[in-house]
């Protein structure tokens, strides 16, 4: 389904692409297919309306630009009226603070507490954090043990059933601390006595920031929601969670458009390193099911070392075990290599799951294998035969059937980059493409 | 729950009646009657009282019940009560009439953008406006049916297609061998321990006696969320430490019940996403090793387009018989309802409608689609 719909995004595309002068049929098809992969990442449908009629009146309307064909002044509207959207990343201070964590009931606003005083404690800056929600069992313990493990001292009673009371305590307790993370009972906006216990938190705390913690499943009820708790407490950012999921977050734009704030930091995983800060553009490839260069090279940057890992090499077809060794380092950092893939603009190649299929404990164990090669073999897997297989593995201490297991997923990998190579959407048009887009 | 949605279909409908009026053209006769005369008291039960027995009187699986002359008037806003006390108008049509694709192509489109504020995942609106085009489009339409019933029951047909069939659990579990042991999946966050207290308060309510497994071994916290829940509920919870093995634990709850003579056994597990191989690997190992005779599948009503997505995945890696949907009172639209129940074809079992281990409301299907429709009970 999602498959489809972003590759009609991108058949619109392509016969914009062929115009002279901007053909109304083509930018109406365009238009309705943007509307529902939008709708389909449950974006608000008057947000996708608004937008979809300003693209096709700005469309239509404003001349190219010299010296910028149809289709990239075609796409440069719909880029900036997605960017409009999304209201720019939103602020975050490595300066003493209170925040107050607000959110409907199961949104993950526990687990990104914990992931937020990891952060700010990564950042030198003295945490402490209080549990507000008095009244779902087991929160108290939950935020003590995720807190537990990365040092940082919470304030709070299971027994207590007054949340103001904690609050109000608990400001006192950390009066030391530099960033005071107060986490509150999930709430929902019909609740009017919720409502009013958050509100009268907020007056206690007086906190600097009021971020809201919205799943990325979230549909339609984003903006109501959204709306909702910005009246009674004033809302200042939006905290995107299990974008590890396969949702795509437009409930969050609802938020942002509600609430005229940004979205602040994306939770992608389980573990309490897994937070983010906001990235406009890899959001909107998201959103739209297309690939997002931009944050693939920025973070490829990050992890692997200039020279590390020639990524052209790789699509050009040269692609060593070497190069699967690096890159098997680099997917720890990177995050699982389905998701790294799902970044690069692959149109409707499909790659097997099986070359996915790789756990991590067998990373772990190619690349001890790895280790037992010698440089030659590394290069050109070619020259491994049965005696070198013998050799491999007695010194990484595997059985020989894993050492070929390890080269049946390079070959699997390499053809998947090989068939990448040949697909109709080459890596450079698509450089070219979202380069001039931006 | 659902009130949004009603309104809006409401309105829909009438856009409907009004396109398929316009294409039948002069061939419709309108029917005034002043209701406030014969009826002795105009309250919105003896006018909407009709509604219901009419509602199937064009179906086309059951020709024979068309009535050949307009002899019941429709309340075409039943909602209103001012409309009770004017006028109540039916359009009736006088000649054969067929529909075609495009007299309806407007309203339909609109019924569209209704389905998708809703939250009905773009492809489950789909499916059910393609249920709309294949009652209206290109059938005969007979002399003296009127207007509103056509739409109204290509309507309830296209919905109570898509939402299913209900689930009697009690009728379940009288009719299976004891321990029954249900299962209960979905993604992080949804509701699933919160669900098991409920749905064990709901099954105690019916005189079952009920045992709780801590199967969420992961998240920080789970256990004596689950432990606080048995305490208050006063039932029996059996559980290991964090982080052991969730297949030992729900054994041996499973162990327990059959040793103590239990009904039922409400299995817990941690939150997971449906495309972590692992997580989904260990729950196909836990189904394997606990046998349960209902896998229920929890997710909540806010959920947008990826409600579908996941209950699909989560169906066909480890198989869902029943899905409970929670937060249904946060949502007045209950689109992901609509959307789950057509996705997986699998009956809803319950709706979670609030904090209290009071909330939760078995689902029957007819009574939503009814409300959905604004037909008062």
């Amino acid at each position: 389904m999602l498959d489809s719909l972003s590759s009609s995004l991108k058949d619109a595309l392509k016969k914009i692409a062929g115009k002279t002068v901007v053909d109304r049929a083509a930018v109406e098809e365009l238009v309705r297919s943007l509307q529902r992969a939008l709708l389909q990442a449950d974006v608000n449908v008057k947000l996708v309306m608004q937008l979809s009629q300003s693209i096709k009146r700005r469309a239509l309307e404003e001349e190219p630009p010299k010296g910028m064909n149809v289709r990239e002044h075609v796409l440069r509207i719909v880029y900036q009226e997605l960017v409009g959207l999304m209201g720019g990343a939103g602020k975050v201070e490595l300066a003493p603070q209170t925040i107050l964590m607000a959110g409907l009931q199961g949104s993950g606003k526990t687990t990104t507490t914990a992931k937020l005083a990891r952060y700010f404690q990564r950042k030198g800056l003295k945490v402490g954090l209080i549990c507000a929600d008095t009244f779902r069992p087991g929160a108290y313990s939950q935020l003590a043990t995720l807190a537990k493990k990365i040092n940082v001292p919470i304030f709070g009673d299971p027994n207590e059933k007054d949340a103001l009371k904690i609050v109000r305590e608990g400001m006192k307790h950390f009066a030391g601390a530099q960033v005071r993370i107060i986490d509150t009972q999930g709430r929902h906006a019909l609740e009017d006595e919720l409502i009013e216990e958050i509100v009268n938190i907020n007056e206690i705390a007086r906190p600097d920031h009021r971020w809201l913690v919205i799943d990325a499943a979230l549909g339609q009820q984003a903006s109501e929601q959204a709306r909702r708790f910005n009246d009674a407490i004033g809302i200042d950012g939006v905290l995107l969670t299990k974008m590890d999921g396969t949702a795509k977050g437009g409930g969050a734009l609802s938020a942002v458009s509600e609430t005229k704030s940004g979205i602040v930091f994306v939770g992608a995983g389980e573990t309490i390193e897994d937070l983010e800060r906001f990235e406009p553009d890899g959001f909107i490839s998201r959103l739209l099911g297309m690939g997002d260069l931009k944050a693939l090279a920025e973070k490829a940057e990050e992890v692997i070392a200039d020279g590390d890992m020639d990524v052209n090499a790789i699509m050009r077809g040269k692609f060593t075990l070497r190069d699967m060794y690096k890159q098997l380092e680099a997917v720890n950092k990177m995050g699982p290599l389905k998701q790294v893939m799902s970044m690069l603009p692959l149109g409707g190649l499909q790659i097997p799951d099986d070359a996915y299929d790789v756990t991590s404990t067998k990373m772990d164990r190619y690349k001890v294998i790895m280790d037992s090669m010698t440089n030659a073999e590394l290069d050109d897997p070619q020259v491994i035969s049965g005696s070198h297989v013998q050799r491999i593995s007695r010194g990484a201490g595997v059985s020989p059937d894993d050492v070929r297991e390890l080269l049946k997923y390079y070959r699997t990998m390499q053809r998947a980059l090989k068939g990448m190579r040949g697909s109709k959407f080459s890596m450079q048009r698509m450089m070219k493409r979202f380069g001039k887009m931006q | 729950m659902f009130e949004g949605l009603r309104n809006k279909l409401q309105s829909i409908r009438e856009k409907f009646g009004t396109s398929i009026r316009d294409a039948a053209g002069s061939d419709v006769r309108e029917v005034e009657k002043p209701v406030e005369a014969p009826s002795p008291a105009p309250q919105p039960e003896t006018v909407s009282a009709p509604v219901l027995p009419e509602a199937p009187k064009v179906a086309p699986a059951e020709p024979e019940r068309v009535v050949p002359a307009p002899v019941k008037t429709v309340p075409v806003e039943p909602k209103k009560p001012e409309g009770i006390f004017s006028r109540v108008r039916s359009f009736v049509i006088e000649r054969e009439l067929v529909i075609s694709e495009k007299d309806i192509e407007e309203p339909l489109t609109d019924l569209e953008m209704v389905l998708l504020e809703n939250d009905v995942a773009l492809e489950v609106s789909d499916a059910i406006l393609a249920y709309m085009r294949e009652d209206l489009v290109g059938k005969h339409r007979k002399i003296g049916s009127s207007v509103d019933d056509i739409v109204s029951t290509a309507l309830r047909g296209a919905l109570l297609k898509v939402l299913g069939d209900g689930f009697d659990l009690p009728a379940y579990i009288d009719s299976h061998e004891r321990p029954v042991k249900i299962l209960v999946t979905g993604v992080n966050g949804t509701g699933k321990t919160t669900s098991i207290a409920k749905m064990a308060h709901y099954l105690m309510g019916q005189g079952y006696s009920v045992v709780l497994g801590a199967g969420d071994t992961f998240r920080a916290g789970a256990i004596e969320q689950i432990e606080e829940h048995g305490r208050r509920l006063d039932v029996k919870v059996i559980h290991h430490q964090e982080g052991s093995d969730p297949a030992a634990v729900l054994f041996d709850t499973v162990d327990y019940a059959k040793a103590h003579g239990i009904d039922v056994v409400l299995a817990d597990t941690a939150g997971r996403f449906h495309n972590r191989k692992n997580l989904m690997n260990q729950l196909d190992k836990i189904r394997r090793v606990v046998k349960p005779d209902l896998v229920v599948y929890v997710d909540e009503a806010v959920a947008g387009n990826d409600a579908v997505v996941r209950a699909k995945d989560f169906n066909d890696l480890v198989g869902t018989d029943a899905v409970m949907l929670t937060k249904a009172d946060m949502d007045p639209r209950g689109g992901a309802a609509i959307s789950i129940a057509q996705t997986i074809g699998k009956p809803i079992l319950f709706l979670g409608t609030g904090q209290a281990y009071d909330d939760i409301v078995p689902f029957r299907p007819e009574a939503v689609v009814d409300e959905l429709l604004g037909v008062e009970k």
